[in-house]
């Protein structure tokens, strides 16, 4: 599950502490002026690295070994995001919907000698469907594959879906070779691979690094100054990946903390990269359990919350207020959105229209432990709420016990349950139909908010975005406008995606719709 | 004064002279540090990660916080965690021991097998497993750090016991017909508990720093009272520039610890000496 692994165990992280910095045992991939090889102080290990079941840091490694269908290009300033094609030329839909014809790119080969068929297409996407793990059920819409002939796919759905978006996805769509199709998740995990990208896995150490080299005749070709070899050394620990950065023994880094960018931006050597990021921060509001269940209590709350404050000693500023629950980057994302500012008096005067003034209100908010990002947001709302008679009680808990604690009674659970979201593939449907779309079982909808109206504008929409793209945005932006309205939620920040990287690394683009991935075919020194 | 000194030692006096002032600190905590509200949560986010300068003796935190404030609450939870756990494991095993010892038998058999299963357990895992499933509190983490604690006081007080049993003093009140209930507490107890006592004062100081690995771990206390292994924990990830986040609670901790150590070892040594006259 890919929402988990920012929630590394404490533990670990404390032992990764006490690693020892005298002996740095990635001297091996030194990474020196001109070198053909391109090292990334990974601070994350790569936990599945079957391409069927991935669903966590792997794309990192898998995204430079296998290509799926299309490629999801975000947009910038006034550009709107568009798809580029990959191991598809071209794709078209039928006027339903219901029916993708996607056109194959030729002399497309795997590493393992074997041709890029349709077959294979065909073949891969069967085969994550089958084995049902990690993001596969981004295909659910799929009722039939077809290969008419060895160019083309054909995919039959049970309703109109985006598909070229779908097959854009970071996990569950990449394209394997015919010959790995019977081979098991062990045997992936082992550091075997039958992709078709411009890298293949040359050595795999779960935990310590893996070593990826250049395959000789990549389709996409190689540009001047290339890289040749790709390290990811897995160092969990941020300090040591800073001293790794600085020291010249990485090329590539994230995680690091906010206050010390302005330090790296400094140093010549280094280039600091700030993005958006797809991945944004919100704490929903129990709807079911008193004095929550009131909209207007929730609105007061929303009030007390000390946005900049938060965006300002959480990310040194980096952050950027978020509007809603969709990011800026992904279609449907209003920039135009009714979000309250901070705003005490009038969050004074709502709880007084209430009747909540005696003072003696507490209210639970859980927070996964050792994010110091959401207890910072926890401990300035707690100062806020303070001055308005609330008490903030700030529980922070294990992901998992976190959860567990949240899908168990509403009546029984937490107040407000913060937590991270990002999309699975690029589509606003995922953030608005994981987090506020009625459910029997809450799994993710862990403010339990529960409105027919918006199920159905939101299912509606995701029914066109196949075809009439621009009104399912304009019908999720009137969805979000209603989550808004009834305060679902507090939206607080959208992350900044920071990555550090040498200066003479060339060609550097981040793609936030697949995480932390360097596509490192685009890079150059 | 002088005759204190040379009961304790230099060393024993001034470790002594430190947890007194950390104690006084602690309890004063809200008129000794200029900047109480800071010092129980209230962030200042203008003044963040401010270096140690005249208004912030010892700098800023991550939430503007002034760092000194912020050590002075903490001595409040880092020495009643250390204490409290001394006194809970204290609670058990004595008691345990003292069972075990004095009856014998199969309750010896039963009550020292429990306190083998407690001791096959590494003390730091078993706490942590323990904190994680009764969650994030100052209690939670202290019981479960007793909770590994004890089974050692159970041992040290049994060997005591077993040994005082025989005494001629205890036959001789068994043979008046005093009662079993009676010798154990009144004849026994006293003298098992002095060697445990000196042990306690030993063990106050690894105590406060398993507790401050807890915090560490984010299994301490829950935010934003201060705790000085959180605040390490979070002055941890920008150590190398701005050291001070980190620095005054490490050093905080360093120093208590240490001072309670050498205490402890002082208290044994008189205890020592003053069993070599009494034979």
């Amino acid at each position: 599950m890919n929402r988990r692994d920012i929630l590394k165990s404490a533990a670990l992280s404390a032992i990764a502490a006490s690693v020892p910095l005298a002996v740095p045992r990635w001297s091996i991939a030194l990474a020196q002026e001109g070198s053909p090889i391109f090292t990334l102080a990974h601070p994350a290990g790569f936990p599945d690295l079957d391409p069927a079941t991935s669903f966590s840091n792997d794309g990192a490694v898998l995204a430079n070994v296998y290509e799926g269908l299309t490629r999801y290009i975000p947009g910038k300033d006034d550009q709107p995001a568009t798809l580029a094609p990959v191991l598809a030329t071209g794709w078209e839909t039928s006027v339903d919907g219901l029916t993708w014809t996607f056109k194959l790119r030729e002399g497309v080969k795997f590493h393992d000698g074997t041709d890029l068929t349709a077959e294979a297409v065909k073949g891969s996407i069967e085969r994550t469907i089958k084995i049902a793990g990690g993001a596969a059920f981004i295909w659910s819409p799929v009722t039939a594959i077809t290969a008419p002939d060895p160019t083309t796919v054909v995919f039959t759905l049970s309703s109109p879906q985006p598909l070229d978006v779908i097959a854009a996805s970071g996990f569950a769509a990449w394209i394997i070779s015919p010959a790995a199709m019977d081979k098991d998740n062990a045997w992936f995990n082992a550091g075997n691979d039958a992709g078709s990208g411009p890298f293949k896995i040359d050595r795999y150490e779960p935990g310590q690094r893996a070593i990826l080299t250049r395959v000789a005749d990549y389709w996409g070709g190689a540009l001047e100054g290339a890289f040749d070899t790709v390290v990811f050394e897995i160092v969990e620990d941020a300090v040591l990946d800073q001293n790794m950065i600085e020291g010249g023994q990485a090329d590539w880094t994230y995680g690091l903390p906010y206050e010390n960018l302005d330090a790296l931006k400094a140093n010549p050597d280094l280039s600091v990269v700030v993005n958006p990021s797809f991945e944004t921060l919100f704490g929903m509001y129990n709807t079911k359990k008193a004095p929550l269940d009131r909209p207007k209590v929730r609105q007061a709350l929303s009030l007390a919350f000390p946005y900049d404050d938060v965006i300002s000693a959480g990310t040194s500023g980096l952050g950027s207020r978020a509007k809603g629950v969709i990011p800026s980057g992904i279609w449907g994302h209003d920039t135009d959105a009714p979000v309250p500012n901070t705003d005490l008096e009038a969050a004074k005067a709502l709880l007084a229209e209430e009747g909540l003034t005696d003072g003696n209100l507490e209210l639970v908010m859980t927070y996964a432990t050792s994010d110091t990002l959401e207890a910072t947001a926890g401990e300035l709302w707690k100062a806020n709420l303070a001055q308005l008679g609330i008490n903030l009680i700030l529980q922070p808990m294990a992901w998992e016990a976190q959860w567990e604690l949240a899908k168990s009674d509403p009546a029984a659970t937490q107040d407000i349950f913060v937590m991270y979201w990002w999309p699975t593939y690029v589509t606003p449907y995922d953030y608005l139909f994981n987090l506020f779309h009625s459910e029997e079982a809450p799994a993710y909808n862990l403010g339990y908010y529960s409105n027919p109206d918006y199920d159905k504008l939101i299912d509606d929409a995701a029914a066109l975005s196949g075809t009439d793209r621009t009104k399912a945005e304009a019908m999720f932006k009137e969805a979000q406008r209603m989550v808004i309205a009834d305060n679902a939620a507090v939206f607080i920040l959208d992350k900044p995606n920071i990555h550090i990287m040498r200066a003479d690394v060339k060609g550097y683009q981040d793609n936030p719709a697949y995480g932390h991935v360097v596509f490192v075919n685009e890079l150059s020194r | 004064m002088s005759a204190f000194v040379r009961r304790l030692g230099f060393g024993g006096t001034l470790c002594l002279a430190l947890i007194v002032t950390f104690a006084l600190l602690a309890l004063f905590a809200p008129w000794l540090s200029p900047y109480p509200d800071q010092g129980m949560g209230t962030p200042n986010v203008i003044a963040k990660l401010k270096p140690p300068a005249a208004t912030f003796w010892l700098g800023t935190d991550h939430l503007g916080r002034d760092v000194l404030s912020r050590v002075i609450f903490g001595a409040r939870v880092s020495m009643s965690a250390g204490l409290l756990i001394v006194a809970f494991s204290l609670l058990i095993g004595l008691p345990v021991g003292l069972l075990a010892g004095y009856f014998g038998g199969w309750v010896d058999e039963a009550l020292m097998r429990i306190t083998d299963v407690f001791l096959a357990f590494p003390a730091l895992l078993l706490a942590v497993l323990l904190a994680a499933a009764l969650g994030p509190g100052l209690l939670n983490s202290i019981v479960a750090v007793a909770v590994t604690w004890w089974p050692w006081y159970a041992r040290m007080a049994r060997a005591e016991v077993l040994v005082l049993r025989g005494q001629p003093y205890v036959e001789a009140a068994s043979v008046m017909g005093v009662s079993q209930a009676r010798i154990a507490i009144r004849h026994i107890l006293p003298g098992a508990a002095r060697p445990l006592l000196v042990q306690a004062a030993l063990d106050v100081g690894p105590a406060l720093l398993t507790a401050s690995s807890l915090s560490f771990l984010g299994l301490g206390v829950l935010p934003p009272t201060a705790d000085w292994g959180k605040m390490v924990d979070e002055g941890r990830k920008f150590f190398p520039d701005r050291w001070w986040v980190a620095a005054a609670p490490g050093v905080a901790i360093f120093l208590l610890a240490l001072a309670f150590s050498v205490l402890g070892d002082a208290l044994r040594n008189r205890e020592g000496g003053k069993r070599r006259d009494t034979t």
